[in-house]
């Protein structure tokens, strides 16, 4: 059995070691910066041609890997560590720009654009130029001119515009909630509930957890500014004055428990008595 | 020190549907230098098997074997042998001298020797004219003459060759027989399997008939033919000078030769009549 | 070593390094195809180069380290080789160390074909990065090591296999699966999956994560093609990590091998 002798001595070599670099290994993969993390995408291009008759697989392997990367980050920041990269929101926004290039049918990839476009980036015409793209495929989806809409009215207070793809929502949909919402919630006093309500069928409809919690947490934020401003607002009627900050509404009485936000923040009222966060509804990460 | 030794070496091969086949059963023998061992055996006794043990190709379920005193569990003893596989293959790309390059480096020769020893062999067996060319377009008979001269290259003290005269022509076979007298006659030890009687009668000192996995008889080329005369062609002049060629029986040959005696009859030439090998060999083979 | 010899005279004489050389010519257009992008001209061009080299490496890697072991049991080339005085492992080795070198030898002639047509690019079209070689020379090492860390992967599934369909097919898995088992690893490590994520699927997950090699970290694509710096005690981890892995694959490689029956 002599001959066994070196080939034993170089696997348990081999393994000692890599259990002694998989610690060191493994967090160094984890901590690298995120470009390199998410990776790098050619140009679509020349994805578009390589991807040969496999283009509708190509487009789904990347809206995967945006939502794997997604679902890391969100994990980590939601576990309340401070995450030391920024997430790279344009790098995923590229990414999914280059998925509907490829198969333009994609629906994953618009709905999760349109969740992180708007909220987190903060990029509306950009969200809703893609939602167009879309809706020029995806003909049958009442779901794209329904997020236009809210885009429109929520986002941009662009209330003709989202009225019209609200209308749109609503012929596609046989839904006339839709078209309600757009006559509804048109005021600025509304918004609050127009997110609720935008939230709230979101998280209903959607199927991938990370993006279900993504809405849960947003929805609940938004639960809670609603109870302030309830709060501020009785406060209002039974005072005949705005109330000066949110630790007055609390001694008051009038907003119990005392209103949490998810994103970890702490809110405030502004002096025009916009209910508001430190957090600014996002988890603490440094934006570039 | 035995050239060869194989104690109790058993193999069972298991087949794909969980059959065990007893290839090789108890099989002990033991081949001295400088001696010719014929191993004789009917297709599918167990020959290669037993030779495949010896080389390390496949492990023997029980047993051992040494070759020059070393266990064939190392890797060392191969030095000391040269092998001939049944129906060998070389790597086709390569020429004959090439490959003769290759295998004397492995057997760490010295540059010079192994120069000379490369034309030797080629020529020898034949092959030099075709020494540049790559084997693919080798006949069965050269590849064969190729693994004989692999063999003879290193001048081992043991060759244990499988099935040697496989493949080859009547010159071819003459040569083979050619080579193993040149190296019985230089004291070295060779051990070849065959199913051919004939190989064995002109070569062999000893011979082993080894038939499905067991070993039926070992004895000694000589005692086997002696053993097996059955009577004996005598030609006879009586005194009044009439010829004649009678057999005579075995036990008979004594009485006859009295007789002869008595009779004033000259005996002109006796010549044993005796079953050959092969015919040895059937009657070992059907008694099982 | 006799075995490296013969292995890289055999990739030779079936006329592989043309085959490389005649798909090399792709290179050639490189710079055309480049100036296609308006802006990334020469961005595009060290793409181009990095994903085709890495390509075929792959290729070799896949069908080289997969069929080297098979085709010598197929054709019988291994009875007569394994019965001469060298042991098994230096045997397995030898192959090994033949094809990393024939991979060396193919990433460096194609990367300096590459850095040629990647120079005469960005020379009609300079980019507002320099061009940093050493990275895109680290950029290519790194590939070579991945793909010769496959090759050990390859040698391993042959040892254990009797046909060519393993080999050939669970190194392509492993190398698909390769590269997305970090994010998998930390998606399902992450809290958020903790409600949807059995813990049975978080064992096998990190299981496989623990087994299949993680060649994530070998691609260094972006550094090279956006100058961006990387980081060194990274560098030297992913190769300590190529080190340990490779030989792990090797020793489980030659034992399985050892104990194997040519006849
Ligand atoms: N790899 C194997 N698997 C199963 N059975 C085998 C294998 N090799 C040989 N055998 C069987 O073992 C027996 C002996 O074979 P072998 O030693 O090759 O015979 P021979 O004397 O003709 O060289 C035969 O019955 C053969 O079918
Ligand atoms: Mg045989």
């Amino acid at each position: 059995m002599r001959r066994l002798t070196f080939p034993v001595c170089l696997l348990v070599t081999g393994v000692l070691g890599y259990c002694i670099l998989i610690g060191p290994f493994t967090s160094y993969m984890r901590n690298k910066p995120i470009e390199e993390k998410l990776g790098f995408v050619p140009s679509i291009k020349l994805i578009k041609p390589l991807s040969a008759d496999q283009q509708e697989l190509a487009g789904a392997a990347l809206v995967m890997k945006v939502l794997m990367y997604y679902g890391g980050t969100l994990g980590k920041a939601q576990a309340g560590k401070i995450v030391s990269e920024s997430i790279d929101l344009m790098g995923m926004s590229r990414m999914l720009h280059g998925a509907v290039k490829l198969d333009p049918y994609n629906m994953d990839a618009y709905y999760f654009a349109q969740g992180f476009l708007t909220w987190d980036a903060k990029q509306f015409k950009v969200a809703n130029n893609l939602l167009e793209y879309g809706m020029q495929y995806r003909t049958w989806d009442w779901y794209l001119p329904f997020f236009a809409g809210f885009n429109y009215a929520y986002f941009l207070k662009d209330y003709s515009n989202a009225a019209r793809y609200y209308q749109k929502a609503g012929l596609l949909s046989n839904n006339n909630l839709h078209i309600q919402l757009a006559g509804r919630y048109m005021q600025e006093s509304g918004q609050t509930d127009l997110a609720i309500s935008y939230l709230a069928a979101m998280e209903q409809n959607e199927k991938n957890a990370v993006l279900k919690e993504g809405y849960r947490i947003r929805l609940a934020a938004f639960r809670e500014v609603r109870r302030i401003e309830q709060a501020r607002d009785r406060f209002k009627e039974l005072k005949g004055m705005m109330p000066r900050s949110l630790e007055q509404l609390i001694q008051s009485g009038l907003l119990s428990p005392v209103p949490v936000d998810p994103y970890g923040g702490r809110f405030y009222l502004e002096s025009s008595g916009k209910v508001v966060s430190t957090s600014k509804f996002a988890f603490a990460t440094q934006h570039k | 020190m035995f050239a060869i030794d194989i104690q109790g070496l058993s193999k069972s091969y298991k087949t794909k549907r969980h059959l065990t086949v007893n290839a090789l059963k108890e099989l002990t023998l033991s081949v001295e230098q400088g001696e010719v061992f014929g191993f004789l055996g009917p297709n599918g006794a167990g020959k290669s098997t037993t030779i495949k043990c010896l080389l390390g190709l496949i492990r023997p379920t029980s047993g051992t074997a040494t070759i020059m005193g070393d266990s064939v569990t190392g890797d060392n003893y191969r030095r000391k042998v040269g092998y001939l596989p049944e129906n060998p293959a070389f790597y086709d790309y390569l020429g004959a001298e090439e490959y003769l390059l290759f295998v004397g480096r492995i057997f760490k020769m010295q540059e010079e020797l192994l120069a000379r020893r490369t034309v030797d062999c080629l020529k020898l067996l034949e092959l030099w004219d075709a020494r540049k060319r790559p084997l693919r377009s080798y006949s069965k008979g050269m590849v064969q003459r190729l693994g004989l001269a692999q063999v003879l290259l290193h001048d081992p003290d043991v060759y244990i060759l499988d099935e040697p005269m496989s493949g080859l022509d009547p010159i071819g076979r003459a040569l083979v027989k050619d080579i193993i007298l040149d190296l019985k006659r230089r004291g070295k030890c060779v051990f070849f399997s065959t199913h051919i009687t004939d190989d064995v009668e002109k070569v062999c000192d000893r011979v082993a008939i080894i038939n499905r996995g067991m070993l039926q008889v070992v004895d000694k080329v000589d005692n086997i033919l002696q053993q097996g005369i059955e009577g004996y062609d005598v030609r006879t002049t009586a005194a009044n000078g009439q010829v004649e060629e009678l057999f005579i029986e075995k036990n008979a040959l004594q009485s006859f030769i009295q007789q002869s005696i008595n009779n004033q009859t000259s005996i002109e030439r006796i010549e044993p009549r005796r079953k050959n090998i092969e015919a040895f060999f059937l009657d070992v083979v059907a008694q099982q | 070593m006799d075995i490296i010899r013969i292995t890289l005279k055999g990739i030779f004489r079936d006329r592989v390094f043309q085959g490389i050389m005649a798909l090399g010519v792709l290179f050639l257009f490189i710079p055309s195809a480049a100036s296609l992008s308006m802006r990334q001209v020469t961005e595009l061009s060290i793409t181009l180069s990095l994903s085709l080299i890495s390509f075929i490496l792959l290729l070799l890697a896949v069908f080289l380290g997969a069929t080297s072991l098979w085709k010598d049991m197929e054709r019988r080339y291994m009875v007569s080789v394994i019965s001469l005085p060298i042991s098994r492992s230096s045997y397995l080795l030898g192959r090994f160390f033949g094809l990393a070198l024939f991979l060396i030898l193919t990433s460096t002639v194609l990367g300096v074909v590459a850095g040629v047509m990647i120079k005469l690019a960005s020379g009609i079209y300079p980019s507002d990065r320099p061009i940093i070689w050493s990275w895109y020379v680290l950029a290519i090492v790194f590939a070579t090591l991945k793909y010769i860390l496959l090759i050990a992967v390859a040698m391993l599934l042959s040892t254990v296999s009797t046909s060519f369909f393993l080999p050939i097919f669970g190194t392509i898995c492993v190398f698909l699966a390769s590269g997305i088992t970090q994010q998998v690893y930390e998606y399902v490590h992450s809290p958020i999956s903790a409600q949807t994520v059995s813990p049975f699927l978080k064992t096998v997950s990190s299981l496989v994560y623990y087994i299949l090699p993680n060649l994530a970290g070998f691609d260094l694509k972006v550094n090279a093609i956006y100058s961006i710096p990387p980081n060194p005690a990274g560098l030297v981890l992913t190769g300590a990590y190529f080190i340990v892995y490779t030989v792990a694959l090797l020793g489980g490689s030659a034992l399985l091998f050892n104990r194997r029956e040519i006849g």
